[in-house]
């Protein structure tokens, strides 16, 4: 069934299932066959991994056609996990704004509080399938993590997570809830000791066990099938927000906006509206200390094309091709690289992608909080403050559609230190 | 004129004997004494000499090679000093040199700039290992080896199944590269326990001498995996071995090199 078919009066949000039930379109000739989205995607991976590639691809093209895994999903997807999100009219934040509605998508309310959780249970619901009891996975702020450890726990599986040493320290919160959910959680030392590595780490691991092991890449990244598989997953965050913006305003959003460092809410909530041309589609980029400064994580704005981690994308990179460093204030999107889709939507212009910087999606987090008591995650902070810019710009008759997608409980020590708010700071002296 | 590899290769077969492949990162421990190493390889009866260019992500790599990266791309190690190195040594040894890159350095340089300037400096083979053949065939890859008269090493590894070894066997040039066992490269972790059949198995599709790689730490390894191959790769057990030497001290390192070699090229024979 379409989920386009529902119209400005309808009420019911689709069933989860749709998100398998892609619609026929040019952008469905994405990706071909190889994986490649474009120029983009791809798999540059070592010959020892082909086979297991080929495996998942073939394992997920039965799934999806599958009655039985997809209903097995849909029912972990409602039940477990809380879907469908609702849809929140943000309307204190929209009259502090003076521009466009702003509806947010609340991903922050699903199950371990991120989309994360969608992504992850079709991934475990496949790895089960295939025959395999191991998982592992990277994590940066350990969002992902947390969502595989879950996902794992609930079906039985083994799970071993790759974290930088260096976010282990600053996210030791969930360092603590992963090993809880009895993950084993693997400081990574190599490189530069963050997300980067631990996907480095991850691989490596991968290669090693890869008949036993399924590796559950949290992101639309990766060598294919991977950012089709997981972009899939996340659909869904996508087809429910364009049934709920109709039902609510009777008319498609004239944007929607996410924040990107893999891409996969963006990728998520973006892919339904591909296909309605008036959707403008924006990905907001971590700008760091500012894209000048050479000390952000926007791929896009400030890399070039080059091949890591299985796929062709941009990254941040120096002239001989060795990557670059990423800074953000938010772990999550502290990544030199972005999903091979993106590049593709940013190569043909489907979609556009500004940078925020970490003073400006500080000021958002705040703001969001104090008009509508919604302490959102860092990550989608930097979608809120791009969508303060694009509300603005195509004013109060327009609607602007923002990926709310995770919670901020994880990043209230780093809040409390920006805004110096914590009792030995005197408590009101924030920074602003 | 012939390839050098294809020379060796052949000098080998006439002789009945096996060919050791040796491994150095370019940069590694300085790049004062990479040249130095290479000349130290050759002496000590390297047959091939593969020369990695460090990159900041080397994913098929275990702990020991991705330290030498570091250090290397640390201490100044451009792309362009592996090209300088190679022209450098390429005329002064009898053992054919090959380039060991990822593939966003051939990507970032361009793939037949790469091939190009390769063959210039007197490279005779390329290997890539986050290249699988697909990905190679959509760069132009195989094309651009051949236009530069380099040999394309394919990989393959236990879990390649008959089909992906058809496909492999279909592009490769020169020989294949075999690891050993599944995982990354190192010196620690051994053979994978089944390594016979496998290599049965891969010879059974092949028309191009096999070496094998990944986990010959010693003569006693080596001398495992000899009977099933033609050519044995020993990479992370020589960086381990330089990792004691000062990082200036040249004459040191080729000395340690030159005699860890000749324990093992005896079991060549």
């Amino acid at each position: 069934m379409s989920a386009s078919s529902a119209g400005p009066t309808g009420t019911a949000v689709p069933p989860a299932s749709s998100y398998l039930d892609a619609e026929p379109g040019a952008w469905e000739s994405v990706p071909d066959a190889l994986g490649h989205f474009g120029a983009f995607g791809g798999r540059f991976v070592p010959e020892a991994l082909m086979a297991a590639l080929d495996e998942l691809s073939a394992a997920y093209e039965q799934a999806r056609t599958d009655p039985a895994f997809v209903a097995e999903l849909d029912g972990l997807l409602a039940s477990y996990a809380g879907r469908p999100t609702p849809v929140t009219e943000a309307r204190r934040l929209t009259g502090h704004i003076g521009g466009a509605r702003l509806l947010l998508k609340r991903e922050d309310l699903a199950h371990t509080g991120s989309h994360k959780i969608n992504n992850v249970l079709g991934q475990c619901l496949l790895t089960r399938r295939m025959g395999k009891t191991r998982v592992i996975a990277e994590t940066g702020a350990g969002q992902h993590g947390v969502a595989t450890a879950t996902a794992c726990a609930l079906l039985g599986l083994e799970c071993v997570v790759y974290m930088g040493e260096e976010d282990t320290r600053r996210q030791a919160l969930n360092v603590a809830r992963m090993r809880l959910l009895g993950a084993e959680v693997i400081p990574v030392t190599s490189g530069s000791r963050t997300l980067k590595d631990a996907i480095n780490e991850a691989l490596r691991d991968w290669v090693a066990t890869v008949e036993r092991t399924h590796y559950c890449i949290g992101s639309v990244m990766g060598p294919h099938p991977f950012p089709m598989l997981v972009r899939d997953f996340q659909r869904i965050i996508g087809v429910e927000a364009r049934e709920q913006v109709l039902a609510l305003t009777g008319r498609l959003p004239d944007a929607v906006v996410a924040c990107v460092g893999g891409g996969s809410n963006a990728m998520g909530i973006f892919h339904r509206f591909i296909p309605d041309a008036s959707v403008r589609l924006i990905g907001c980029e971590a700008g760091g200390d500012g894209l000048a400064t050479g000390r952000h994580a926007a791929a896009i704005a400030g890399g070039s094309s080059g091949v890591l981690h299985g796929m062709r994308s941009y990254f941040l990179q120096d002239d001989d091709g060795q990557t670059k460093v990423s800074h953000s204030i938010s772990a999550g999107l502290d990544y030199p690289g972005i999903g091979p889709e993106h590049s593709w939507l940013h190569e043909t212009g489907r979609a556009s992608y500004r940078v925020v910087d970490d003073t400006a999606a500080m000021d958002a987090l705040a703001l969001v909080a104090k008009t509508e008591g919604i302490l959102v995650a860092i990550e989608s902070a930097h979608a809120f403050a791009g969508a303060f810019d694009v509300a603005r710009e195509l004013g109060p008759d327009a609607t602007v559609l923002i990926s709310c997608s995770g919670r901020g409980d994880k990043d209230v020590d780093t809040a409390a230190r920006w805004f110096g708010v914590l009792p030995t700071d005197g408590g009101e002296a924030a920074r602003d | 004129m012939a390839n050098r590899i294809d020379e060796r290769l052949a000098g080998l077969a006439a002789g009945g004997r096996k060919g050791l492949m040796t491994h150095v990162v370019v940069g590694y421990p300085s790049l004062a004494s990479t040249s130095a190493l290479i000349l130290a390889m050759d002496e000590a009866g390297a047959d091939f000499i593969e020369l990695q260019i460090p990159f900041s992500d080397p994913l098929a790599d275990g702990p020991t090679i991705q330290s030498a990266c570091e250090a290397a791309i640390a201490r100044g190690a451009r792309v362009q000093d592996a090209f300088t190195i190679a022209a450098e040594c390429s005329g002064r040894v009898r053992a054919p040199l090959l380039f060991m890159a990822y593939a966003n350095t051939v990507y970032r340089y361009g793939t037949e700039a790469f091939c190009r300037d390769a063959a210039a400096a007197g490279i005779s083979g390329l290997i890539v290992p986050d290249l699988p053949t697909e990905a190679a065939r959509h760069e132009g890859y195989f094309e651009a080896c051949r236009r530069h008269d380099l040999h394309n090493i394919v990989t393959l590894a236990p879990t390649s199944t008959s089909d992906r070894m058809t496909v492999n066997a279909s592009v490769a040039s020169g020989f294949v590269y075999c690891m050993s066992r599944q995982g990354v490269t190192g010196a620690q972790l051994g053979l994978a326990p089944d390594i016979q059949a496998y290599l049965r198995r891969v010879r059974g599709h092949l028309a191009v001498p096999m070496a094998v790689g990944f986990g010959i730490s010693d003569r006693a390894r080596l001398e495992q995996v000899l009977p099933y191959c033609d050519v044995a790769t020993v990479g992370s057990a020589l960086i381990d071995r330089l990792a004691g030497t000062e990082p200036g001290d040249v004459t040191g390192q080729a000395d340690t090199t030159r005699a860890f070699l000749r324990t093992l090229t005896p079991a060549l024979a």
